[in-house]
């Protein structure tokens, strides 16, 4: 997935490679020479490194400054995201895309609705502090969720159907009330 | 001195409440034990101020020959939340498990229940009597009472605070309308009650829960099928329909072509709302290209459809689902037009009739009894409104709700339409005019779990699932309800 790397080539970050090499073997000055190596790094190479970033890891990317940001946004990035943690929802992956993009992109479905889900027993976005699961009196039982593992970097549950269906009904109706909103104004 | 009796004519201070009550007790069960019979109280005895109970109940005692038994020391006082409760009332008092009755003064001889004290302090609890004493002076057409203790209401609520006091103020309203006649409100604008609803949608849960639910019944009847038709009694701002057209378009093999008709009632401003809406889906419909067809109804009322109006098209090309969301309950203020539009669903052919209905009964023929029904519902409906973050929110569904109070209280006649019945009521209805159920499955129950997870405000909110249908509610009080039918003489088609 080569992308045109804009105005760098790759003759400069040979030049800045070997500029490495001759640099002073002062910590201080190798510190900054890594940083100023740092920003000619390669859109593709970052590109390629995020590709196995986690969302968290993800996010806090495209904070750190333009060209990471601009990376990071990037709706591939986070398809890889939302479908590593999905059950197959056996739409083919075209038409998956086209639909989610023109809803507002993976990026959008992750944060407001899939990360929600995947903890569905902290209180995310409410002030309210559930502590108890919403109980059921019914002979489907409780809903199950994969338990986010205790260790430092839990990896994200696999979200089922459901919850992927939810996230992406809940992301249509946003979209279509984004739209009414701006036809209000218009008129 | 207590408000309450001295309406109606007693004067009893607040503090002696508990003496007097209990000096009833002693004087009726003296006045049934009475072997030589009580004559000498009408005749001997001199009575001063019979307004004053207190001492009049000393009198009456004093004089009869053989004094009564000792009552036990008063049982304690018993606190607990007015509302919750759903046994039928009687005129004076709430359901007595966790109520405090009050005796009336007049009727204190025919009173069985065992003694439970009133603490005038509670004005949450005086609240709840009050709307129920004056609720029953309309019932007995005393207007003259009801009038001032509408006015009580108003003085009691202004001290309560929060759910309460909100469900009293609209309650309150709705009475005043009906002791002096204001009734029906002026209709209001459409713009201003799409932006009620609108903010409903917002604040809570029910109207989600209800698309939500509906649409998964549709998406699993509309299986297969290449051509599907949903018409829609519920139109309003045709927030149910982004939702199913996404499903469909994310559907294995691709979405169907999809048509929608929209039916809703006139707009006063004569503006064509139900068009801009259809074109709003159009435009979301292209963006996921989905095949997208329009069609917008106006009816005053659902019962002037016709089958011939709809356009339909041959089955076997185009499968049909009719969705109503809230709208069947108001056919009931008009003789026979429920039963008309069945009778029309069943020529549409449908696969699939999706219903959301409120789960009450607030269309007892009784006044007194809808009141009470009413009052428990809203109560609960207000309080799970309480724990939503945005107020601005929450006010205008407070209002929305609110109007819905004013109908169910105030009007009467072809006027109130907010003729809420329950799903045990539905089923049969349906059942007579030829439907049988079909039964929501796991996936909706499941998805209507994780949308209340997710929102805000809230823990307090429970799906239920009651012989195939899904039922919402808060704590243990189930609000509205989600029903999926088809025609009886349809085959069963194993899915």
């Amino acid at each position: 997935m080569k992308r045109p790397i804009p105005g760098d080539g790759d003759g400069d970050l040979l030049k800045m490679k070997k500029v490495k090499v001759d640099g002073d073997a002062d910590a201080d000055a190798e510190e900054n020479c890594v940083l100023r190596g740092m920003r000619y790094f390669d859109d593709n190479v970052l590109f390629e490194v995020l590709k196995h970033a986690d969302a968290r890891t993800l996010a806090m990317a495209s904070c750190v400054n333009k060209q990471w940001h601009k990376t990071a946004q990037d709706e591939r990035l986070w398809e890889l995201i939302c479908t590593k943690q999905w059950a197959n929802t056996g739409c083919g992956e075209e038409q998956l895309r086209s639909v989610v993009l023109a809803l507002g992109g993976f990026r959008r479905l992750h944060s407001l609705y899939l990360r929600p889900l995947s903890k569905p027993y902290s209180s995310s976005s409410s002030s309210s502090s559930s502590s108890s699961s919403p109980t059921s009196s019914s002979v489907w039982g409780p809903i199950s969720q994969a338990p986010v593992a205790p260790r430092p970097k839990p990896l994200p549950p696999r979200l089922g159907k459901d919850a992927v269906h939810l996230s992406l009904s809940l992301l249509s109706i946003r979209f279509y009330e984004k739209m009414s909103n701006f036809n209000n104004r218009s008129r | 001195m207590d408000e309450l009796l001295a309406v109606v004519g007693y004067k009893v201070r607040s503090s002696d409440m508990a003496e007097v009550a209990q000096k009833l007790e002693q004087l009726e069960e003296a006045m049934g034990n009475a072997r030589d019979g009580i004559s000498q109280l009408s005749n001997d005895t001199v009575h001063f101020n019979p307004a004053d109970i207190s001492n009049w109940l000393e009198t009456m005692i004093n004089n009869l020959d053989v004094p009564p038994p000792p009552h036990p020391p008063l049982p304690q006082q018993h606190s607990g939340k007015a509302i919750y409760t759903t046994a039928a009332a009687t005129a004076d008092s709430l359901s007595p498990s966790s109520k405090r009755v009050k005796p009336s003064p007049a009727e204190s001889s025919s009173s069985t229940r065992p003694l439970v004290l009133v603490d005038s302090q509670e004005n949450g609890i005086r609240l709840v009597h009050t709307l129920m004493a004056c609720a029953e002076a309309v019932h007995q057409n005393n207007l003259s009472l009801a009038e001032a203790l509408v006015k009580q209401i108003g003085f009691l609520a202004v001290s309560q605070v929060g759910a309460m006091r909100k469900v009293a103020t609209y309650f309150a309203e709705a009475l005043a309308r009906r002791i002096y006649g204001l009734y029906p409100e002026n209709p209001i604008h459409h713009s201003f009650s799409d932006m009620l609803q609108i903010h409903f949608y917002e604040t809570c849960p029910y109207l989600k829960f209800a698309h939500f639910t509906a649409n998964q019944a549709i998406l699993e009847a509309f299986q297969g099928k290449n051509r599907v038709h949903v018409i829609d009694f519920s139109m309003n701002q045709g927030m149910q329909w982004p939702a199913l057209m996404q499903a469909l378009a994310l559907r294995p093999g691709g979405p169907p072509a999809f048509r929608l008709t929209g039916i809703g009632p006139p707009a006063a401003d004569n503006s064509d709302h139900l068009q801009e809406v259809g074109w709003k889906l159009a435009q979301l419909a292209e963006t996921i290209h989905v095949e997208f067809e329009y069609r917008g109804f106006v009816a005053n009322s659902l019962a002037d459809l016709d089958a011939s109006m709809l356009e339909l098209r041959p089955s076997e090309t185009e499968a049909v689902a009719v969705n109503s969301v809230f709208e069947l309950h108001k056919l009931l203020a008009r003789p026979g037009a429920v039963e008309k539009v069945l009778s029309v669903v069943r020529q549409i052919r449908p696969e699939i009739v999706t219903v959301v209905e409120q789960e009450a009964n607030h269309n007892g023929p009784g006044f007194l009894d809808r009141f009470t029904e009413s009052l428990h519902y809203y109560s609960t409906m207000f309080d799970s409104l309480e724990g939503s973050v945005n107020s601005q929110d929450k006010v205008m569904s407070e209002v929305y709700l609110g109007k819905q109070i004013c109908n169910v209280v105030a009007c009467e006649g072809v006027d109130r339409v907010e003729r809420h019945e329950t799903l045990g009521q539905w089923r049969t209805r349906f059942g007579s005019a030829g439907f049988t159920p079909v039964h929501l499955g796991s996936n909706a129950f499941k998805q209507a779990s994780m949308l209340l997870a997710l929102f805000a405000g809230g823990d307090g909110y429970r799906v239920e699932e009651n012989n195939g249908c899904l039922m919402l509610g808060w704590h243990t009080r189930p609000l509205i309800a989600t029903s999926a039918w088809q025609l009886a003489t349809k085959s069963v088609v194993a899915h």
